[in-house]
């Protein structure tokens, strides 16, 4: 099996710091989660990834998105780059890139759950023919994805992989990894096509080339943040650098 | 003329299966090619090699079906892309064992239909009339992506191909004008030993899909590990659905078999050590593998294969979690694996197929020495009335 070859301290460039793993569950009603799954290209399936996880084949990325009108810190958008991989048996997303509208939401998604969050501007336009995400940082577009032609999926057939991020915690760098349940009411598969990325500004690491679109989803209903059970050490395999988060 | 070894019917006449077990379960030894990196002309040939021998040694000992498998693009997992190929090999090899290709992948962007008749006809006549036909429309997007298949349709163009084949290797000059597919009048050729067409299966990974086998008369090739209950279940409702059956062709293929691992050794605690090596790296390499629906959400693939990794957050979803031994797993001394036989038997499977290695985690001459261990041992208490087993 293949494993990443980055050094932990070339991921952590965006890392949040967490001070403890104590978080409680986080509960977003109303969301709506854009998903676009894309193909990277293969130069770059180890050279993105820490000792721990193992790229997919063929290697791949999802940008993320949630809009959320309800939240403890108000409404807020959110986007990610997610390396696609795996940590021991399970398909992760390893979050490399993440930037929110809203402050108050991005200092918490990042001391509670580990995001490297950014603030910046997140526009998720939703309509019945078409969908666009922009992402804006610093004033510069660095993400314009748009899909069209939505088709009536069931609430179950989008799969959702779970979530890691990198962080600073007390016990080191950590992979965290993030447990989201979607209670999905309405979902649907769109066509997508991507006039705008700029990984690096972004803030994918350098070797993650898009090579092209494959699918998009759009599913609506309440998102839950868990608390956090499970942590890993990055540069060792999951099968033993896993740790519990109650130990 | 070698007549097909299945129950046939006139053709047009609706199919009532007799519910009998001609003989007792058989075995079939299954190829995936899985392959250690490097992947350099001497490791995949050897990988080679070594199954055309396996193949060979289970002709000898008395194995029932040597099937390969279809795989494109899957590094480690399977390198099996032509396996045609490979069964031409096993054919002109072997004298008795059925060959199985087990499966063709049932869409146009694969393989065009008429290509796959001409290739199993070769096949057929290559073999003296061994060929069973299994069919497929792979699971994963590392290879529905890599040949722009839309993942929609996968389930509609393998529904078109089981139908058409059987027309394209009974008939003289046929036309078609289908749904993925259309031709005008040709005669196909060459023709197939067997008569009017060699057995046809369906690949079953997802639950239900053992149901469109029993539907069109086809037999149920399992290649994932389901547990005893499921297996149970989906084997009574197989026999259930297929005595009313409305089959592709006048042959009908009333059988239903599981995959399994073996490495049998006279002590359990070496086989247990060789053989769940084998199976947890199996489980890894299977884990690993992109399906379909993680890439492209779609009505067409509801249900990863059992042997997929899990999705979703569960109370027991650490990272750090292994693979699972699946039920009845045959590792072990010869009266270990006599048992776990026994207790698939029962549930009325009409055969099983082994994995024998995987990415060489066992050495070639040990799992030749658990093959003939397994033929001397264990084969005996199910072969009543068998040929060819033996030492």
């Amino acid at each position: 099996m293949l494993s990443g070859t980055a050094t932990v301290d070339d991921l952590m460039a965006h890392a949040a710091t967490m001070a403890d793993f104590g978080t409680e569950a986080c509960v977003l009603p109303g969301a709506q989660v854009f998903q676009v799954m894309v193909e990277t290209a293969v130069t770059g399936r180890q050279t993105s990834l820490p000792a721990g996880l193992h790229p997919t084949n063929p290697p791949s990325m999802v940008l993320q998105a949630w809009q959320c009108p309800e939240s403890p810190w108000g409404a807020f958008s959110i986007a990610m780059g997610r390396v696609q991989c795996r940590s021991g048996l399970r398909p992760r997303g390893f979050v490399q890139a993440c930037v929110v509208d809203n402050a108050d939401a991005a200092g918490a998604l990042a001391a509670r759950w580990g995001f490297p969050a950014r603030v910046g501007a997140v526009t998720l336009d939703v309509g019945y023919h078409d969908t666009q995400l922009t992402v804006d940082v610093d004033g510069a577009r660095v993400l314009d994805v748009r899909a069209l032609d939505p088709i009536p999926l069931g609430a179950d057939d989008v799969a959702f992989s779970g979530t890691l991020t990198l962080a600073h915690t007390p016990r080191g760098p950590r992979l965290v990894q993030v447990d989201t349940d979607l209670a999905c009411e309405r979902a649907e598969r769109l066509v997508a096509t991507m006039p705008t990325i700029d990984g690096a500004a972004l803030g994918l690491h350098p070797s993650v080339t898009v090579t092209h679109p494959v699918s998009a989803s759009l599913s609506r209903g309440t998102l839950t943040l868990q608390p956090l059970r499970y942590v890993c050490r990055p540069d060792e395999l999951a099968f033993t650098g896993t740790e519990s988060t109650k130990d | 003329m070698a007549p097909c070894p299945h129950w046939c019917q006139p053709p047009g006449h609706r199919f009532h299966a007799r519910l009998v077990t001609l003989r007792g379960v058989k075995f079939g030894i299954f190829f995936e090619m899985s392959t250690p990196r490097p992947f350099t002309p001497e490791v995949e040939g050897t990988v080679l090699h070594n199954a055309l021998a396996q193949a060979r040694l289970a002709d000898e000992l008395g194995f029932d079906w040597v099937w390969a498998v279809e795989h494109h693009f899957l590094e480690e997992y399977s390198h099996c892309s032509a396996p045609e190929v490979v069964l031409a090999a096993v054919a002109t090899q072997t004298e008795r064992i059925r060959i199985g290709h087990g499966a063709v992948v049932c869409v146009p962007e694969m393989n065009h239909p008429i290509r796959v008749a001409e290739r199993c006809a070769t096949l057929d006549l290559l073999s003296n009339g061994r060929l069973e036909v299994g069919t497929a429309r792979s699971s994963t997007w590392t290879e529905l992506g890599g040949f722009c298949v839309d993942p929609d349709q996968t389930k509609k163009t393998w529904d078109e191909f089981v139908h058409v084949l059987p027309r394209l290797w009974a008939d003289g000059a046929t036309s078609y004008d289908g749904h993925s597919f259309s031709m005008p009048e040709r005669n196909v050729l060459p023709k197939p030993v067997q008569k009017p067409h060699p057995p046809m299966w369906v690949t079953v990974t997802s639950p239900g899909t053992e149901l469109d086998a029993a539907d069109r008369g086809l037999g149920c090739l399992g290649v994932a590990a389901a547990g005893y209950a499921e297996q149970e279940r989906r084997t009574k409702e197989y026999f259930r659905r297929i005595e009313q059956c409305d089959p592709v062709s006048s042959v009908v293929t009333a059988e239903v078999t599981t995959l399994n691992f073996m490495y049998c050794h006279e002590d359990a605690a070496v086989a247990a050590k060789a053989g769940m090596g084998m199976v947890g790296t199996f489980g890894l390499a299977n884990s690993h593998l992109m399906w379909t629906r993680e890439a492209y959400p779609t009505r067409a693939y509801q249900s990863l294969g059992n042997l997929a990794p899990k999705t979703d957050r569960t109370p027991t979803g650490s990272p750090g979690d292994r693979f699972g031994i699946p039920e009845g797993i045959c590792v072990g001394d010869p009266d270990i694996i006599v048992a776990a036989l026994k207790r698939w038997e029962a549930l009325g499977l009409t055969g099983i197929n082994f994995l024998l290695n995987c990415v060489e985690t066992i050495p070639q001459e040990e799992v030749l020495a658990s093959m003939r261990l397994f033929a001397r041992e264990v084969m005996p208490h199910f072969r009543s009335a068998s040929s060819g087993a033996g030492a």
